[in-house]
């Protein structure tokens, strides 16, 4: 098992070699093209921000609720730029700053537990140039400028709950399955008031209405079926006359 | 198209509202707790005379307000963690606090009231020495920051730089401390190691030297003025030399010579071994320190002393000082036993205030060794106590509870073997009535507390009372902190059931919790072994307990003399029901414990389906070995990952306890595509050294742990760590960040045998032909995450969501369906059929996803999983700084009824229905009656 394993091991390493190897050299030469967008197309590459000891910078700015007073959220707020990598703190009337941020390309974002701020991206050139944008993770080149310093203003208190379905009779009349039982019983209920139903004229008329609704008259009814099964031989014919209707045995009397 | 897309998600979006809390589950089965970590500084507010504040700058990089009356958080800020949010000192004036942070990178000043930020204001670069407030005719209206080779002083009100000072000399004086006592000048007190004191006297109006001395005070046995020396009275700077002999004066305004007095001029004698400590007190910071100062000359013995005229005298001798306290401070019994169990006193604040009635008051805040903050008020009251070691959770368990005595009779009726149909009946009807009995006792219960007020009905859990639930929802979690102290804690309320310092962890301890036996085997107590390694030596010790009640087993485990390597639970019992455990050392020996001749003998028969791998990230060596029957190891395998270029982050398995219930995916088209249920797949997570960002990248390789063979690798260019991987049932979820996008994308790897199965009955490493095939498909995640888990449920047949823990403090709970890697780009009928979701390349963080809705947890460090008796519900608990725990219901709660289920409606639709039958039928009756008479 073993002679047989490691050879493929060994084939996957010499295969990661290869791949890094020419990822070098193709990034060697699209670096150089890259180095000339980046400082007009889309601010800073991020491969500024990886570059040792340069100068630092602050990111500034203010976050607004409005119609609330600072001091009631501002101690629960944080300001996170990039995840964790920088934290800044909000000032009493709603201010921020986060300091030490090198050049680069961050998100930052107001964290509240109780209020939503939408993130904005912030370029810093290497010579401490600002500029700030909205965050497009698909699009990451497209500059829609924000102002800056930030005015970051929230669109309202975060929306945790779902809310349970209330029950209410008209949810419950509007419901089509019970639509669909109350307009048969209304019908049912309604239609004999109506049609005067002793009338020996319309009632021919309706069987034979019935008969051109059935299209196959031979075609036995499944009830019917049910009670000749279970009723027997007996019980056929009173079971055939019943399911006629009540209406020749309510002539009788 | 875009339209359609959108058109599409917001279908989905409406259609995946799987899961959210509702507004009225708030804190019905979850529990949030807050810590701030080990107290660095604290200070009591004493601006306001009714203030409840006290203020704790911690070692974890929190700033927090306690209150004193129930020890909750009034506000809490949480900095980085590392180097650059250490918190180097903590000055409090008025309602202002003042933070020096990050190694006297920045100057923060708090409003403590509101626990909003004043400033912040970014200092020179220099590593910090020390800081002090300075006063100028009874007003405190600067700060004073001394750095290496500078010392700066700031505006108290909006931390403008007043003026900065080079020092002089500092490439021999070392300068420590500075102290300024309200006459207009600052003293930076400096000393040349082992040869003299210098002492450079500021002006506090521009900054210039009024004065300097340094040669002439020779102090040869000084080296650190902080650790030896203090202010005393009139400008007196008193030191202690290091031996402990004499005391060393000098009067910072004149300067002259060092008076030595000798410490047993006053009968005084140090500790053997000790370093004596000189503590003062300095309550208005633009006054002079007090005269009356302490010295500590043993671990747990002090003696005040007070300078007058120039002369030493002593005043009382603190002896120990615990049992001072116990004397005068605390002086009920509760205290005193609350007491005993500190292990040893760490550090203590108290504030001493004035009562109504002119009586001195005490109040002091204890932290001792095992992290635990207490308060205690002078009659001896403890108002509170914080477990300040859980805001540094390691590792965790959750064990079922036990079974009560009758809840054991009825389960034991379905294990027993079947004697006889009359002894069966018998039983059935025996439990039934032991069921009514327990069910007639609930409801006595129940009618004897109603007529109580509800103020003194209690249902506090306490280890007595523990017993499971109807669908073991309650749960003991068992909780491994950094600090070496273990918990207990009832899942259902959070109240902490037993705790137990371990007190010889060392420092950098790595921990392993193992749970040998549950709950389940009744005579038998529940066992859980903890694996503490040291990481240096790699030598470990094993502490056995009993997860229940905390208490150390009478179970020795084995010493283990050399390294260990790995360890390993076996599925193996021995006759006690516990599992075996196996430890590997570094000579490649295997050890089982329990060791006894039964496991000894099971472990021979096993021992050629028994595999083991060894992950060495140092060399890049992954290896895999065999069990031989005689307890030695063979190689089998080995990948080597070359270490300059690539190392290894994470190795993950699977988890044991998983179930994963169907083993295949029905497609559109009704055909089976079977998934790659491999127990044995192992997920290698690689990042690259080269760290430049158009040269990093990140690699996942999966590889059988048994054979060593390489099913997939996978290598994601132009990407850096962390990387958080979830390895479950087929499936790898990966997070990392690209570098060249500059945003955080999820990866997702499923595998499938295909249409069949190969051999559907038994899963064996070593017989497998096919490689399986593969899917893959990465997202956009518009956030960076801090960890990430898979829910756990019983049986495996409830969807799979993950929890995301953010840096926000959110967990959010993203259904696996949107990892899913056969989403389709172009919706078709079979994929419909399939419930796929149409492919969009960034993933939705919507608020109605986090379980923990307001409830922030700072710092997630990880969530664990458990599953509870009902299939649809998971157990949930996230730590960090803070635990917050709950349930989460992935596909909904299929198996019980729902919260909002409408009792209501439902009998009210029953009678009516009822009633109606019944005046219907009357109706009818007197129908056919008048008929029948017509």
């Amino acid at each position: 098992m073993s002679l047989y394993e490691v050879p493929s091991s060994l084939s996957l390493t010499t295969a990661l070699f290869t791949v890094i190897t020419l990822q070098l050299i193709f990034l060697q030469a699209a670096l150089v093209v890259a180095w000339c967008f980046t400082d007009i197309e889309t601010g800073p590459g991020a491969g500024v921000s990886t570059q040792p000891n340069g100068d630092r910078f602050k990111i500034e700015g203010r976050a607004i609720v409005p119609g609330i007073k600072t001091q009631d959220w501002v101690s629960t707020a944080r300001v996170l730029v990039e995840g964790e990598e920088y934290v800044g703190f909000l000032r009493t009337d709603g201010s921020f700053a986060v300091n030490d941020v090198p050049s680069g390309s961050y998100v930052v974002e107001v964290v509240t537990p109780t209020y939503r701020f939408e993130p904005v991206r912030v370029d810093i050139t290497t010579k401490g140039k600002m500029r700030a944008r909205l965050v497009n993770y698909i699009k990451t080149s497209e500059v829609i400028r924000q102002p800056y310093p930030l005015q970051i203003r929230a669109s309202g208190p975060h929306s945790y709950f779902m809310k349970r379905e209330t029950w209410g009779w008209t949810d419950f009349l509007m419901n089509p399955m019970v639509m669909m039982m109350v307009l048969p019983l209304l019908i049912i209920v309604l239609l004999p008031k109506v049609v005067n139903t002793n009338d020996p004229e319309m009632r021919k008329e309706m069987e034979q209405s019935m008969n051109m609704l059935n299209p196959n008259p031979e075609l036995p009814d499944v009830s019917e079926l049910m009670t000749k099964l279970f009723s027997g031989s007996k019980g056929s014919s009173k079971a055939g006359s019943s399911s006629k209707g009540t209406r020749p045995a309510a002539k009788r009397r | 198209m875009a339209k359609l897309i959108l058109l599409w998600l917001k279908c989905v979006v409406l259609w995946a509202t799987v899961e959210a809390v509702f507004e009225d589950q708030v804190g019905k089965f979850d529990w949030r707790q807050q810590y701030v970590g080990k107290v660095r500084f604290s200070h009591f507010d004493t601006h306001v005379q009714s203030s409840k504040k006290v203020l704790v700058a911690t070692e974890r990089n929190v700033f927090a307000a306690l209150n004193t009356r129930t020890g909750e958080l009034f506000w809490r800020h949480v900095d980085k963690t590392g180097s650059e949010g250490n918190i180097d000192a903590l000055l409090q004036h008025g309602q202002d606090a003042v933070l020096v942070v990050g190694n006297g990178r920045l100057l923060r000043s708090w409003e403590i009231n509101v626990g909003g930020l004043n400033w912040e204001v970014v200092l020179d670069s220099g590593s910090f020495q020390s800081a002090c407030l300075v006063g100028q005719q009874d007003m405190v209206k600067h700060v004073a920051v001394l750095k290496k080779t500078a010392i700066s002083v700031h505006y108290l009100s909006n931390g403008h730089q007043k003026w900065i000072e080079n020092l002089p000399e500092t490439e021999t004086v070392d300068y420590q401390a500075v102290y300024s006592d309200g006459n207009g000048e600052v003293y930076v007190l400096g000393v040349v190691p082992h040869s003299h004191i210098t002492i450079v006297v500021y002006s506090m109006e521009d900054g210039e030297i009024i004065k300097q001395v340094n040669m002439s005070v020779e102090a040869p046995w000084l080296s650190n003025i902080q650790a030896s020396c203090v202010v005393v009275g009139q400008g007196m700077l008193t030191c202690v030399d290091s031996a402990g002999v004499s005391f060393y004066m000098l009067d910072l305004h004149l300067q002259l010579q060092m008076t030595q007095v000798p410490l047993q001029s006053l009968a005084l004698e140090v500790d053997p071994g000790f370093h004596p400590v000189l503590l003062s007190h300095q309550p208005n910071l633009a006054r002079q320190p007090l005269s009356e100062f302490f010295l500590q000359l043993g671990p747990d013995h002090y003696q005040l002393l007070q300078l007058n005229n120039g002369q030493i005298a002593a005043m009382r001798d603190f002896k120990p000082v615990t049992v001072w306290l116990l004397k005068h401070l605390l002086t009920s019994r509760a205290v005193e036993e609350n007491l005993r169990k500190f292990n040893s006193v760490f550090q203590l604040y108290v504030q001493a205030f004035l009562k109504k009635d002119d009586s001195v008051g005490y109040r002091a805040m204890v932290q001792t060794e095992d992290h635990t903050l207490t308060f205690i008020q002078q009659p001896g009251r403890v108002m509170w106590t914080r477990e300040e070691a859980l805001s540094d959770v390691v590792t965790m368990e959750m064990v079922d509870l036990p079974l009560t005595g009758t809840q054991a009779e009825l389960e034991g009726e379905f294990g027993k073997k079947a004697d006889g149909l009359m002894s069966m009946v018998m039983k059935r009807l025996s439990s039934q009535l032991i069921l009514l009995q327990a069910w007639i006792g609930h409801l006595w219960k129940l009618f004897y507390d109603a007529r109580k007020p509800r103020s003194q009905v209690k249902n506090d859990v306490t280890i007595e009372n523990l017993s499971r639930d109807e669908f073991n929802l309650q749960k003991m979690m068992v909780m491994v902190t950094a600090s070496g102290k273990l918990f207990g804690i009832d899942s259902k309320t959070g109240g902490i059931l037993w705790r137990h310092y371990l007190d010889n962890v060392p420092p950098n301890a790595a921990f392993k919790l193992m749970v040998q036996r549950t709950t389940a085997h009744f005579p038998h107590p529940p066992q859980c072994t903890l694996l503490i390694k040291d990481k240096d030596t790699g030598l470990a010790t094993l502490h056995v307990f009993n997860p229940i009640f905390g208490k150390k087993s009478h179970v020795t485990p084995p010493a283990l003399p050399q390294p260990i390597l790995q360890s390993l639970m076996l599925p193996l019992m021995d006759q006690d029901y516990a599992k075996v455990l196996l430890l590997v050392d570094d000579q490649y020996k295997v050890s089982a414990f329990p060791s006894t001749k039964n496991v000894l003998q099971q472990l021979q028969e096993m021992a050629a389906s028994i595999f083991f791998y060894l992950v060495d990230s140092s060399q890049g060596r992954l290896s895999g070995f065999r069990l031989r029957t005689d307890l030695s190891t063979e190689q089998i395998w080995e990948v080597i990952i070359p270490p300059e270029v690539q190392k290894i982050v994470s190795v993950k398995g699977k988890r044991p306890n998983e179930h994963v219930h169907s083993q295949g995916r029905v497609m559109g088209d009704r055909s089976v595509l079977y998934k790659y249920l491999n127990p044995n797949l192992l997920a290698v997570v690689t990042e690259s050294t080269d760290l430049h960002q158009e040269r990093s990248f990140i690699g996942i390789l999966l590889i059988d742990g048994v054979t060593g063979r390489i099913i997939h690798e996978a290598v994601q260019r132009k990407a850096r760590g962390p990387v958080h991987v979830v390895h479950s049932e087929n499936w790898v979820v990966y997070e990392y960040w690209s570098t060249k996008s500059r945003r955080n994308e999820f990866s997702v790897i499923e595998l499938y045998e295909g249409m069949e199965l190969y051999n559907s009955t038994v899963f064996s490493s070593l017989d497998r032909p096919h490689a399986p095939q593969v899917l893959q498909q990465s997202y956009i995640f518009p956030s960076s995450i801090s960890t990430m888990e898979a829910t756990l449920t019983e049986k495996g047949i409830t969807s799979r969501h993950l929890l995301i823990g953010l840096p926000s403090g959110g967990i959010l709970s993203l259904p696996k369906m949107f990892l899913d890697p056969r989403r389709p780009e172009i919706v078709s009928e079979q994929s419909r059929e399939e419930n796929l979701i149409p492919y969009a390349p960034e993933l939705l963080i919507r608020t109605e996803w986090f379980i923990n809705y307001n409830q922030t947890v700072s710092r997630v460090r990880g969530i664990y999983t458990a599953p509870s008796g009902l299939e649809s519900t998971c157990l949930v608990v996230a730590y960090g700084l803070d635990i917050y725990q709950t349930r989460v219901y992935p596909s909904k709660q299929f198996d019980v009824l729902k919260d909002d289920y409408d009792y209501m409606l439902i009998s009210s639709v029953l009678f009516a229905l009822f009633f109606a039958t019944m005046i219907s039928k009357r109706l009818a009756e007197v129908k056919l009656l008048n008929r029948a008479w017509r």
